[in-house]
C-alpha cells in the first residue's frame, strides 16, 4: 500500500518524520482519518487519542494529542500540536493530579476565561490518563 | 603615588568583586546550557509553526474574521506584551526590550496598555510611574507551555472583548548564538497577505477546505498559534538573557583581571620605592655616622 509523508512537531521535540500509512486524529467535530493521497485540508484538532499506523502491516501506535491542527498538502501532512505523548511517556501520577486541580477549580467560581482554561486542563489530563491506562494493560 | 595600604586594600575589593562576576558566569553558563535543550527541542515547532500558518493564510478563502486585519479599520488601544528579565547584570539585554517599549509609548497618542513578564520591567515601569496590567504576575524562570497558555489566554480574552485592538509582543530573538536582537511583532490582527499580487493566472493554487469549518478551525488554530508563538518569546528570552549574563560577566572578569595586573605593578612598584628609599637612608646615615667618627678619630 502507498504512504504519504507525515512529520508531527510538538513544542518539544519532533515527534515523527517519516512515512505513514493511516493517522487518524480527533478533529473538533469527531475523529478524521488521513491515508496516501488525502485531499489538501487543514483540520483543527482538539484534545484527544491520536493513532496511527507507519506501514499497512503494523499495529496501531497510540498517542494523547493536545491542541493543534493538520495540514495536508501534496501526499504530505504536518501535524502541530503543543503536547504529543505516546502512552508509556505519560506520568499518571502528574496526569491524576492535573485532573484533580482542575475539578478542584472547577468547583470554585471563576470567570469565564478561567473556566475555559480549567476546561482545557481537564480535557488533556483525561486523555493522557486513559493513554497511561492503554499502556498498563 | 598612592600608599601601599591602599593599594593592597583596592586589590582585596577587586579580588572579591572578581569571585562575585566569575561565580556568576559559571552559573549562567550552566543555566545557558539547559535553556539551550530547551531552545533547541522547541525551535522547530516555533518556525515551522509561523511558515505553516503563513501558508495557510495564503490559501484561505476570502473570509473575515475577528483574528484578521480589516484594512481601513484604525486600531488605538494596543496591548503590549513585554518579555524582560527578572534580575539586572545582564549586559544591554533589558535596557534593549525596554528602549523599545519606551518608544512604542512615546510615538503613538494611542492607550497602550502593558503586560510585562520579568521583575525588572515591572520595576521600570513602576518607578515611571506607567500604568501596568496588575493580576499578572509570571516569571520569566523556567519557562513551560502552561505559562504560554495563560498568557495568551489573558490577551486573547481582551481582544475578543473588545477591549484590545491589537496585539504585540516585544522579546528578545536570537540571531544566532552570539547576536540577539530586541524584537517587535504584531500578533493580532493577523495580516494577510494581498492575494492578487504578483502570482500569474496560470499557476496551479491548491486551495484548502478547512474542517470542520473555516470558521471554527481558524478560531482554534489560531490561539493555537500565539500560545505557540509565546512559549517560543519565553524560551528565547530565557536563553538570550542568560547569554547576555554569561557575557557581560566574562566581560567583568576580564576587565578586574586586566585590573589587578596594573594594580600589581603599581604595588611592586611602590613597594620598590619604599624599599630603595628605607637603604638610601639606611646608607645615607651610616655614611654621616661614619663621616663623623672619621672626623672625631682625626
Amino acid at each position: 500500500m502507498s504512504t504519504f509523508h507525515l512529520r508531527i512537531i510538538t513544542s518539544r521535540r519532533i515527534f515523527y518524520d517519516g512515512p505513514c500509512h493511516i493517522l487518524i486524529i480527533p478533529a473538533l467535530d469527531g475523529e478524521k482519518a488521513v491515508m496516501a493521497h488525502h485531499e489538501e485540508m487543514i483540520i483543527a484538532i482538539k484534545p484527544g487519542e491520536m493513532r496511527l499506523k507507519y506501514q499497512e502491516d503494523e499495529d496501531w501506535q497510540y498517542a494523547a494529542v493536545g491542541q493543534g491542527f493538520c495540514q495536508i498538502a501534496n501526499n504530505r501532512a504536518m501535524l502541530l500540536a503543543d503536547l504529543i505523548e505516546r502512552p508509556e511517556e505519560v506520568d499518571a501520577n502528574r496526569a491524576r493530579e492535573a485532573l484533580e486541580r482542575a475539578q478542584e477549580r472547577l468547583r470554585q467560581k471563576q470567570s469565564i476565561q478561567e473556566f475555559h482554561m480549567t476546561q482545557a486542563a481537564m480535557a488533556r489530563a483525561l486523555v493522557r490518563l486513559k493513554e497511561t491506562e492503554r499502556y498498563i494493560q | 603615588m598612592a600608599g601601599l595600604r591602599e593599594i593592597q586594600s583596592r586589590i582585596k575589593s577587586i579580588q572579591d568583586t572578581r569571585k562575585i562576576t566569575n561565580a556568576m558566569y559559571m552559573i549562567s553558563s550552566t543555566k545557558m546550557k539547559r535553556a539551550k535543550q530547551a531552545l533547541e527541542a522547541t525551535e522547530p515547532y516555533f518556525y515551522t509553526l509561523q511558515s505553516t500558518i503563513a501558508r495557510i493564510l495564503r490559501h484561505l478563502p476570502e473570509m473575515e474574521h475577528r483574528y484578521f486585519e480589516k484594512p481601513g479599520v484604525k486600531r488605538t488601544r494596543i496591548g503590549l506584551l513585554v518579555i524582560t528579565g527578572d534580575k539586572g547584570l545582564a549586559g544591554a539585554y533589558n535596557h534593549n526590550i525596554l528602549n523599545l517599549a519606551q518608544k512604542f509609548l512615546d510615538n503613538r497618542e494611542n492607550q497602550v496598555k502593558l503586560f510585562v513578564v520579568g521583575e525588572l520591567g515591572r520595576q521600570f515601569f513602576a518607578a515611571r510611574h506607567i500604568p501596568i496590567e496588575e493580576n499578572f504576575r509570571y516569571t520569566v524562570q523556567s519557562p513551560n507551555f502552561n505559562r504560554a497558555r495563560w498568557i495568551s489566554e489573558k490577551l486573547l480574552d481582551q481582544y475578543r472583548d473588545g477591549e484590545l485592538d491589537e496585539i504585540h509582543v516585544i522579546y528578545t530573538r536570537m540571531e544566532n548564538s552570539m547576536q540577539s536582537v530586541p524584537e517587535d511583532e504584531m500578533l493580532l490582527p493577523i495580516r494577510r497577505p494581498s492575494l492578487a499580487s504578483n502570482i500569474p493566472m496560470d499557476v496551479y493554487q491548491e486551495e484548502f477546505f478547512l474542517i470542520p469549518s473555516a470558521e471554527e478551525a481558524v478560531d482554534t488554530i489560531i490561539p493555537n498559534y500565539i500560545t505557540g508563538f509565546i512559549y517560543g518569546a519565553l524560551v528565547q528570552a530565557f536563553y538570550t538573557v542568560h547569554n547576555a549574563r554569561m557575557v557581560a560577566m566574562e566581560a567583568a572578569t576580564n576587565n578586574a583581571d586586566e585590573l589587578l595586573r596594573e594594580l600589581k605593578i603599581m604595588y611592586n612598584r611602590a613597594r620598590q620605592a619604599a624599599i630603595t628609599q628605607e637603604i638610601t637612608e639606611i646608607a645615607s646615615g651610616a655614611r654621616a655616622q661614619r663621616a663623623k667618627m672619621d672626623a672625631n678619630n682625626k
